[in-house]
């Protein structure tokens, strides 16, 4: 019994995790109506550079943590300027192949400078070791992970409800017109919250990588993640992202001991099941 | 006078192209790639280019359709043009089972569909292996000669054969596929990309001709992954894998156009690409990466025809604009 | 035709035919010699430093019957589709009828099909047993040692070494090299009374390893054999550290790249971990000696397992390719059958039956983590031997053809 227990508490722990990856998209979809298939990209880039910061630099995770997301938003505002601003009234298929596009260069990037290798992360020595309390053992490391989420998920919650900039985000995306007419100025706005999306899936990288390692190609899973969790909880729907990121790592985690196999292979199965019962998802709306 | 001109141009270049291709490229096994390609293409097509349908599950129906032509050939001892009728047919099969749950959906809640499918169809495939060979693939899949009446036997053994037999089915299938763009069946895919709620409004079945559609790309592309097994003599998961729907996809919208140009184009341009560029350079998807961001960027400047009329249909429906090809 | 699609076409030609995508290809001197590797995609670790043993072996032969040696680098993709296509039209366009390099399991059996369809010599390396076994035949020759030997100098060893280790638990990737391994393992525990608590399948796309690892633990196992390959298992050995496994069982991971694969995962995590590798440049044979001076000072790189295989099985080829003075497959085949030669494991064999590899394969050691100064060296070696699968059990029905 306990170890179902345990499993569903490891679940919680991952499932925060995927939550932070898949919010941003989340987002970005909810008011831009943009369909970012190189979100998973920023979750590498985040990795990356936190090896970068962290290990390359010296400066240890602490800094890694402060400065990763900041520096991702900047790239993604550049990105954003630059390139992705051109497609928004293009039709998602035009936004899926300009993003898949985006996603490549970028792995091949960190390829020509990280090299094929993986990279190792090591956790902070502050967070080293597990914690155990009875039967109950836990790496301290994924505990704090858990927490800081947990708190993330909070302050973007009141930033999205209760701050002024929340409401026009909300406002933006369903009348981005009227919104725009009332004096907000909405391309600013638009590449904020853009920012915003890929400076989280950037922190999710960061704190994935200790757990998970720095490797070119986990950006294909954290967009493989992001895409099944985000459709399941319904897309722009942050409580969707959060409710959404539970239940796909609950259910991996409880499976892997129920039935190994199918831990993989079932996430994709919920995610036909809820496009086909609930396409908008468990909280989305059109 | 000019006009039949252009049309004798139009039918003539499909033989001439195809002749001339083993001859400019370096060998007719890349050539052969092409035209299998080409078909798979061709296929995607029809849902994309000319129902607007974007479809990540393309390499379903292709794996599908290497597998049954595999299975058909290694485990059931049947002659070619079985193992193709088996590809094409069960890759019809396997498209009529993903639309029909698929166009539930509309936008990029379909894309995410197709998506799922594939990673399921995959799954399916690598466990089990009893029938697909899992992990290491289905090996051994013959090219058995042709049975003729008279007695001989069309040996399809050589390069130079296979690539004649399979550019003769690509021009079969084109200028089938041709014959369905033409007739009114396939102005009426047009209209559902357009504005499918004006075509709906007018009174037609959309979901019926949507499912359609799936079932021709299908078969189409169920009969490339039934060349590519006896092609290569073997049929693995990558072939239906979503590397492969994406390859599929990322060729479709190179090439653009339900033209014989257009998909062979595409075809040619990816597998070239691709051969060439990884030779010299382990990076090369980086250039892919490039190429895919220009396009996307460049279609409403025009320079891809039918790619700017699809990319540009659901947010200007009032905007008319030519047929495409 | 209109003109944008007569433009796209023209295009496509003109890059299909440029006269130097044929000149670059088609070289008139030159033996070419393949490598087929995955360059690029999610494999393209191992491509890397494969290619280079290659280009070592063509430092150590660089001519073949009078002619330069060519390495002919084919980029597998880690797809086999991809690399049957290439390998044969490298065979059309360069007359290359040799071909070697590590490989993905299913990519080196394709390959190896193919070279015996179109008559040349795969020497591959490979984890799937198919290779020389049920799939076995006249072109494809393996030096990687089969999973019956990974697991027999592995869990035999460690299990004789802990005696008082009676509960295993296996972690295992759900498709045919996995389940190899895994009843390789079944076996030798039955027959040594080892008790086999539990088993956890998972996919090949895996990256979290929690469940599994919190199962394992309740299973309460005085060892954690780890049975999967490259990523993901320095992610599932990282995370089982994370857990402080290491501190309630002892861990085997039974297939690991080595040296590549220690750094990734940094001399904290190596410590008291046990390794299966079947190669280390550590191992004093002249042969071996020679070749890891050479990988250091040409190519600045410590040779791990891929870059050894490809060295090794390019060297046999070509050096036999001289020995017998002639370039035709059939014969260099036969050459090549029951050859004992001084390999970079020690005395090495070809085994004529199914074209195996004899060779050792190697148990090691992390060790503690502050007598680590050297990150090349981080483990030594515990025990080592050569074990293949006897004849008898073999599925290679080469004999008789």
């Amino acid at each position: 019994m306990s170890l179902y227990l345990l499993q569903i508490f490891n679940g919680v722990g991952i499932g925060m995790l995927y939550f932070l990856i898949a919010v941003g998209l989340s987002i970005i979809f909810g008011l831009l109506r943009f369909v970012n298939f190189a979100h998973g990209a920023f979750f590498m880039v985040g990795a990356y550079l936190a090896y970068a910061v962290s290990v390359s630099l010296g400066m240890g995770f602490w800094s890694a943590l402060a400065a990763v997301p900041a520096l991702v938003f900047v790239l993604a505002v550049a990105l954003e300027r630059v390139l992705l601003r051109r497609a928004y009234r293009l039709s998602h298929m035009a936004q899926i192949l300009l993003t898949f596009g985006l996603s490549m260069i970028l792995q091949e990037l960190a390829i020509v400078i990280w090299g094929t290798d993986g990279l190792h992360m090591p956790t902070p020595d502050a967070l080293g070791g597990v914690v155990e309390w009875g039967g109950f053992i836990y790496p301290k490391y994924r505990l704090f992970v858990m927490a800081f989420t947990a708190a993330l998920a909070g302050l973007l919650w009141w930033l999205l409800e209760g701050t002024r900039l929340g409401a026009v985000v909300r406002a933006g995306s369903e009348f981005g017109d009227m919104t725009a007419l009332l004096g907000h100025d909405i391309p600013r706005v638009f590449m904020l919250v853009f920012g915003l999306g890929a400076a989280l899936a950037a922190l999710a990288g960061v704190l994935a990588a200790p757990i998970r390692g720095v490797e070119p190609f986990m950006g294909l899973d954290g967009l493989s993640i992001a895409f099944v969790v985000v459709v399941i909880g319904g897309m722009g729907s942050f409580a969707g992202a959060l409710v959404g990121g539970l239940l796909v790592g609950v259910l991996q985690s409880v499976l892997s001991s129920v039935w190994p196999e199918m831990a993989r292979p079932v996430i994709y199965l919920c995610m036909a099941l809820v496009l086909l019962t609930r396409p908008y998802g468990l909280f989305g709306r059109g | 006078m000019r006009d039949t001109a252009l049309r004798a141009a139009d039918l003539l270049a499909a033989p001439i192209l195809l002749a001339v291709l083993p001859f400019v490229l370096p060998s007719y096994d890349q050539a052969t790639e092409v035209i299998v390609f080409a078909i798979a293409v061709l296929g995607c097509n029809l849902l994309l280019g000319y129902t607007g349908l974007l479809s990540f599950g393309q390499g379903i129906f292709f794996g599908v359709g290497a597998y049954a032509a595999g299975y058909a050939g290694s485990q059931l001892g049947l002659g070619l043009p079985a193992m193709l009728a088996a590809g094409a047919l069960l890759g019809m099969a396997a498209a009529l089972f993903v639309g029909a749950f698929a166009i539930r959906q509309r936008g990029v809640y379909f894309v995410m569909l197709t998506l799922a499918f594939a990673q399921l169809f995959y799954f399916l495939a690598y466990t089990y292996r009893d029938v697909t060979g899992g992990d290491n693939g289905m090996t051994d899949v013959p090219r058995p000669p042709i049975a003729l009446p008279g007695g001989a036997a069309l040996d399809l053994g050589s390069a130079p054969a296979f690539y004649v037999f399979c550019a003769a089915l690509f021009l079969l299938a084109f200028f089938g596929l041709r014959r369905v763009i033409d007739s009114p069946f396939g102005s009426t895919l047009v209209a559902i990309r357009e504005n499918e709620t004006r075509a709906a409004a007018v009174g037609y079945s959309v979901r019926g001709f949507k499912l359609a559609a799936f079932a021709f790309s299908g078969l189409l592309t169920g009969l490339a992954g039934a060349l590519h097994a006896p092609f290569l003599g073997i049929a693995t998961l990558t072939t239906i894998d979503v590397t492969m729907s994406q390859a599929i996809l990322i060729m479709t919208l190179i090439g653009g156009g339900g033209t014989l140009a257009g998909s062979l184009a595409g075809a040619l341009f990816y597998v070239v690409l691709s051969s060439w560029l990884s030779a010299f350079w382990p990076r090369w998807p980086m250039l892919i990466g490039f190429l895919l961001v220009a396009i996307s960027l460049c279609a409403p400047g025009g320079l891809w025809g039918w790619l700017q009329n699809a990319l540009l249909s659901r947010r200007q429906p009032g905007e008319v604009r030519d047929a495409a090809g | 035709m209109d003109r944008r699609s007569f433009m796209k076409v023209s295009g496509g030609l003109a890059l299909g035919g440029l006269p130097w995508y044929r000149s670059f290809a088609a070289d008139a001197d030159g033996f070419p010699m393949g490598c087929a590797t995955p360059m690029s995609g999610v494999f393209a670790e191992i491509g890397k430093y494969s290619l280079i043993g290659a280009q070592a072996a063509a430092l150590d032969v660089p001519e073949v019957l009078g002619k330069p040696t060519r390495i002919v680098s084919i980029d597998s993709e880690g797809n086999p589709g991809v690399a049957v296509r290439k390998v044969r039209e490298a065979m059309q366009r360069t007359g290359m009828r040799y071909v070697s390099g590590a490989l993905l399991s299913s990519e080196a059996i394709a390959v190896g099909k193919e070279m015996n369809r179109a008559g040349g010599v795969a020497f591959v390396g490979a984890g799937a047993d198919e290779v020389t076994g049920s799939e076995c035949n006249r072109a494809t020759f393996r030096w990687s040692s089969t999973t019956y030997g990974a697991i027999e100098q592995t869990v035999r060893p460690l299990a004789r070494l802990m005696p008082q280790a009676r509960r295993w638990y296996t972690i295992t990737p759900q498709y045919v090299f996995g389940d190899a391994l895994l009843n390789n393992a079944k076996r030798i525990f039955s027959e040594m009374g080892i008790e086999h608590v539990g088993n956890s399948y998972h996919s090949l796309t895996e990256s979290e390893f929690s469940g599994y690892l919190t199962n394992a633990m309740a299973a309460r196992p005085d060892v954690l054999l780890i049975l999967n390959y490259g990523a993901q298992s320095t992610a599932t050995l990282r995370q089982a550290v994370s857990f402080g496994m290491k501190q309630k069982m002892t861990i085997l991971m039974a297939y690991s790249d080595g040296v590549t694969q220690f750094h990734s995962l940094g001399k904290d995590i190596v410590e008291d971990v046990y390794f299966g590798c079947q190669y280390w440049h550590g191992v004093d044979a002249p042969t071996n000696k020679h070749f890891v001076e050479l990988c250091r000072r040409n190519f600045k790189v410590t040779p791990p397992y891929n870059t050894a295989l490809t060295y090794i099985s390019t060297r046999l080829t070509l050096e036999a390719i001289n020995r017998v003075g002639s370039a035709d497959p059939a014969g260099i085949a036969k050459a090549l059958e029951g050859w004992k030669y001084d390999g970079l494991t020690g005395p090495e064999e070809i085994r004529a039956f199914d074209h195996q590899g004899l060779k050792d394969y190697y148990l090691m050691k992390g060790k503690p983590a502050a007598e680590v100064s050297d990150p090349d060296e981080m483990a030594v070696i515990v025990s080592s031997g050569e074990s293949t699968i006897p004849v008898e059990q073999s599925l290679c029905k080469m004999a008789g053809a």
